[in-house]
């Protein structure tokens, strides 16, 4: 299978996340507070935890200082729902931790309302 | 369906109580005070929830909305079908622990009956695969002795939880629970509460807490080994859960080491400390760091026997321990002791 229709435009509100199907591969869409869509395949890398069941927020940076916080990023991390892992959709789902492992993702495109993903 | 190949036998599972839930069980006048004078629970933790659902797994959440573990259904379906488990020991406390509770050994007492009520009404005779802990207050100790007198033979009550806290439990003092526990052919399941895991204080975050859990449960084996608990109570076994298990060589090695030097001060001690661990103590896997194959291997090595690891899942907590993907490939026979062996072998009271 090349190419699907996995959700319409209007099933996710920005900053919402949900799960479909890509063939037989549970998937997980997620739209960022841009309005913007990307998908990924819906299995935490660490154990196997179903993402869409985790949480969208934004993250503590690591620009921080020993004390501060800076809570920016919204709508634009994936937490895992399992140990709490985050992933950065904006960055091909790289995880903050360790962002040499990524979650395996999807391309999309919209096409008259409908989020299509693609290999 | 089921996902899994091989036997489970999990040594943490954590059914979970609302207070209201076992008010039915609670003898008066402790219902009243729950229902009319406002009692509530005490909590202590300065932190932020670890996790996307608080301490659970977020898709552990019952579809009516209930905390993880709440639900025997729910739980059957996420967990014990799903995986395949062959038996299940719950490990729950009440939260926090009767024997963790400050004050009112009355009420921690009361609590602790009613809760094992309702875990033998609700889910030992509800579910052939699961076993269950007795909960005692344990600073009221002759009440917990009474408790331990009136549910520990229980047939799929297995064990005697206490919570890993502020109290050291191989003081002599405790010792008679230890006989009652003997006399019921019931093991000692330690889990921590909320251990004061920077010499007796909260650190600042919850991640230096976390990554020093370990720590408590070392003390915990220390303490009873030296007092001579195992010496005392032969057929007593403890088993240390959610403490993870790297730790267990260093220790063996710290204690034989002081053994050989200042055994004078402990002449009740008959055999060396590691040979007490080997015999009688167990510690569950999660939460378990990542290793890789070689690693696990010499690690289990360096204990110096393949029998004192028991695969557990913690399930539904948000550190859950996949049986499939929590702990690195390993030998087939090496698995069947660790996933489910070793914990036949400890408690007595689980079929074999
Ligand atoms: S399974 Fe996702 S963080 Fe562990």
């Amino acid at each position: 299978m090349k190419e699907q229709i996995v959700c319409k435009t209007s099933d996710l509100e920005p900053g919402q996340m949900k799960a479909s199907l890509f063939g037989k591969q549970s998937v997980v869409i997620c739209r960022t507070l841009d309005g913007e869509f990307y998908a990924f395949l819906n299995q935490c890398t660490h154990q196997g935890a179903p993402l869409d069941k985790g949480m969208i927020c934004g993250a503590t940076t690591e620009e921080s200082q020993p004390g501060e916080y800076h809570y920016c990023r919204k709508g634009e991390i994936i937490r895992c729902p399992w140990h709490g892992r985050e992933f950065d959709i904006k960055n091909e789902g790289r995880m903050l931790a360790n962002p040499n492992k990524k979650l395996p993702n999807y391309n999309v495109k919209i096409e008259n309302d409908h989020v299509i993903i693609y290999k | 369906m089921t996902t899994n190949q091989f036997a489970i036998v999990d040594t943490d599972i954590h059914e979970r109580v609302q207070y209201k839930d076992i008010l039915k069980y609670l003898d008066e006048p402790f219902r009243h005070y729950i229902t009319n004078c406002h009692w509530i629970q005490e909590k202590h933790m300065p932190y932020t929830q670890p996790a996307v659902a608080g301490v659970d797994r977020a898709d552990a959440i019952t579809p009516d909305g209930r905390p993880g573990g709440s639900d025997l259904a729910f739980m059957q379906k996420q967990l014990l079908d799903d995986i395949g488990h062959e038996y299940g020991i719950l490990t729950s406390a009440l939260d926090p622990s009767p024997s963790s509770m400050h004050g009112w050994y009355e009420m921690a007492t009361a609590l602790a009956s009613a809760y094992n009520d309702w875990q033998i009404e609700e889910w030992l005779d509800k579910d052939d695969r699961l076993y269950g802990s007795v909960h005692i207050a344990a600073q009221d100790r002759d009440a917990a002795i009474k408790e331990i007198e009136r549910v520990g033979s229980h047939p799929k009550m297995v064990q005697v939880l206490l919570p890993i806290d502020d109290i050291m439990w191989g003081d002599p003092f405790y010792h008679p629970i230890f006989e009652a526990c003997e006399k019921h052919q019931l093991m000692i399941g330690m889990h921590h509460n909320e251990p004061p895991v920077y010499y007796g204080k909260w650190p600042r975050y919850f991640i230096e807490w976390h990554t020093l859990i370990p720590t408590a449960h070392m003390k915990q084996v220390t303490n009873m080994i030296f007092n001579g608990v195992f010496d005392k109570f032969p057929k007593l076994g403890l088993i240390m859960i959610e403490g993870g298990f790297t730790w267990v060589p260093h220790l063996m090695w710290k204690m034989d080491q002081q053994y050989r030097d200042l055994r004078h001060e402990v002449p009740w001690l008959k055999r060396k400390p590691s040979d007490i661990f080997k015999q009688q103590i167990k510690v569950t896997t999660q939460p378990a760091e990542e290793l890789t194959k070689q690693e696990f291997a010499s690690l289990v090595e360096q204990m110096g026997t393949d029998e004192i690891l028991c695969f557990s899942t913690d399930y539904p907590h948000w550190d859950y321990d996949s049986p499939t993907r929590a702990l690195p490939k390993m030998d087939p026979e090496l698995k069947k002791k660790i996933f489910a062996e070793n914990a036949k072998a400890f408690y007595p009271k689980l079929p074999k």
